[in-house]
């Protein structure tokens, strides 16, 4: 079994590459299971066809924890994909970090964490110990960064890195950074620019995916662009990043780097 | 005689700020404390509290409820947790209901103020504590003290002396109050409450009626001032050790208060007399403090005793002990020296 996280800044489009991704993996004949880890809940929507699905932690908090069984909180969507929301706390109570913790002891308590691939969907920064969960533990053992050319997005990514980094010192961990992702903005450049930060922090740009307004177009239609037009060019991108996520062997303990080199690297492909 | 074992080294005051409040709101008789966190801050206090209690010959068990909080708690908030749990404890109707945060609430953030404002009929007083968050010991002590002194009316004073702050953990508690009840009666004053050790909540009412506070020790300064403010009630800093410490505090509160106190210290002094010669037998030994102090009212106390025995202080000396919160007065350098013969004739 693959398990694998998309980690990145907040609205670099983690959700729709992930969604996307396993659309792909999950037409090549894999089982796929997907985990949205962001408690906004919204990772698996366009798999779902628009629906948001209960999550775990609403379960948890309005049933109870004993009440619940595995079909609770997995729900089947596009092509048989097994879907899964983390969710959490009402904004600004409690702790939504242990909110994910919780939430994957008792996934595994199900046994719901099994199938040919896991696709991790996590919010946007490792704030906490908790949302560096799908990372700790031996959960997901390939990471992919998922930015852009925009240095506040490569500055995300670079941070990333560092939990990476800082992870892969534990005894029991397995996590690597296995590539970066490139959901261009269509910036100037943008490529190369993702392509030489990859290589600084010790990786490699694994698909560089163009804006393209097709992807808004399915998801005003609630569907993946797998789904809604598969013969797309950018779906073509899509199942090309599925194929290279299966075939990669490349997974590196990162380098991150400092933000003044990260600064020059930006003004260098403007 | 008192049956306490010998004190140690064994610190009963190293918990953090939830045990130092719990150890002054467990002992208002007719309160319940509720502590918001998981069951086992409750059930670890809750266990000193009972055998520190057992050996100061008290088999009251200290009235402390647990919003037992588990991982749905911790992730959702603990707020609805701690709603309820008051529900429950109103219900039993006590007298006034305090409530103690631990470190995980605070963490995560709970607005433990806000749900003890909801009224229940029933007072309720959070104090705050915070676990590892809210300081140490001595800061949950100071916190729940100036908690409760909010629940005491203005009122007039009625002569009496309030007794602030006594460490209710510690093995001499008892004795140590006794000795200061027995100072202020021979200055012809007496006790108006002990706050808090073993009272009811109708007596913190007579807080502000009292002349003159005495503050257990100077880390209840804080408490001293809180009282000043809200009563005007002047505070001694300390109870006393030692000889000159003794007869310092004797002139400190009869000063205080007013009194002409030559007679009282003339007796003082023919008592600590009549002490020292009841330990004649050890007089002249060789001894070695173990382990040695840097307290400077320690080393006072230790070298005034010496000189009044003739004792000769030296590293090859037999090994005598001085508990870490120092002898009460002079009936607390008298146990102290059954100890040190005991030591010394072993």
């Amino acid at each position: 079994m693959k398990q694998i996280a998309l980690y990145g800044k907040g609205g670099i489009g983690k959700s729709t590459t992930s969604a996307n991704l396993s659309a792909a993996l999950s037409l090549q004949g894999l089982d796929i299971l997907q985990i949205g880890c962001d408690p906004k809940r919204d990772s698996t929507r366009m798999l779902m066809h628009g629906d948001f699905i209960p999550t775990v932690l609403d379960l948890v908090r309005e049933r109870g924890e004993t009440s619940l069984s595995i079909t609770d909180v997995v729900y089947t969507g596009f092509h048989g994909i097994r879907c899964v929301e983390a969710g959490g706390p009402e904004p600004g109570v409690g702790c939504a970090g242990r909110g994910i913790i919780a939430t994957f002891q008792l996934l595994e308590k199900f046994g719901a964490l099994s199938g040919d691939v896991i696709v991790y969907d996590v919010l946007g920064d490792v704030v906490c110990g908790g949302f560096a969960m799908p990372m700790r533990e031996g959960y997901a053992q390939e990471i992919y960064l998922v930015t852009s050319g925009e240095l506040m997005s490569l500055y995300a990514a670079n941070n990333i890195c560092k939990a990476i980094k800082r992870l892969s010192m534990r005894a029991k961990s397995r996590c690597r950074l296995a590539g970066v992702i490139c959901n261009a903005k269509n910036e100037p450049r943008e490529e190369e620019l993702v392509a030489e930060f990859a290589r600084r922090v010790n990786s490699a740009l694994i698909q560089f995916i163009p804006r393209d307004r097709i992807v808004q177009i399915a998801e005003l239609n609630r569907k993946t662009v797998i789904e809604y037009d598969p013969g797309c060019p950018q779906a073509n991108r899509y199942r090309e990043l599925a194929a290279r996520v299966m075939e990669n062997t490349h997974f590196t303990i990162p380098t991150p780097i400092e933000i003044h080199d990260l600064e020059s690297l930006a003004i260098e492909f403007m | 005689m008192t049956s306490n074992p010998s004190p140690s080294n064994s610190c009963r005051f190293g918990g953090c700020t939830l045990t130092g409040a719990l150890s002054v709101t467990s002992h208002v008789r007719d309160a319940i404390t509720i502590v918001h966190g998981p069951k086992g801050c409750t059930h670890h206090n809750f266990s000193l509290l009972h055998a520190t209690a057992m050996d100061s010959r008290s088999i009251r068990i200290p009235e402390i409820f647990s919003t037992g909080l588990s991982e749905t708690e911790i992730i959702f908030g603990g707020e609805k947790a701690l709603d309820r749990t008051l529900d429950s404890v109103a219900r039993l109707d006590p007298a006034a209901i305090f409530v103690l945060s631990s470190c995980i609430t605070e963490t995560i953030g709970d607005d433990v103020q806000m749900v003890c404002s909801i009224p229940r009929g029933v007072p309720v007083i959070p104090v705050p504590t915070a676990g590892f968050l809210g300081g140490p010991f001595q800061e949950g002590v100071n916190n729940a003290l100036i908690a409760l002194a909010g629940m005491a009316g203005s009122a007039t004073t009625d002569g009496g002396v309030n007794i602030i702050g006594e460490k209710n953990l510690e093995y001499e508690v008892n004795e140590n109050f006794a000795e200061i009840a027995r100072m202020l009666d021979a200055l012809g004053l007496s006790v108006n409450i002990r706050f808090v050790h073993d009272l009811d909540t109708d007596r913190i009412s007579h807080l502000g009626a009292a002349r003159l506070n005495i503050l257990r020790d100077p880390a209840l300064v804080p408490v001293g001032v809180h009282l000043f403010k809200q009563f005007s009630t002047p505070y001694i800093l300390s109870f006393p050790a030692g000889i000159s410490g003794t007869l310092s505090f004797l002139k400190s509160v009869a000063g205080a208060c007013g009194l002409d106190c030559h007679e009282v210290l003339e007796n003082e002094q023919i008592r600590q007399e009549e002490m020292f010669c009841d330990f004649a037998d050890i007089a002249g030994s060789q001894v070695r403090l173990d382990p040695a102090t840097t307290d400077p009212d320690g080393i006072r106390m230790v070298s005034e005793v010496a000189d009044s025995l003739k004792l000769n202080i030296t590293p090859s000396g037999r090994p005598v002990f001085l508990p870490p919160d120092l002898p009460v007065g002079t009936a607390g350098m008298r146990r102290m020296l059954h100890r040190w013969r005991r030591a010394l004739n072993a």
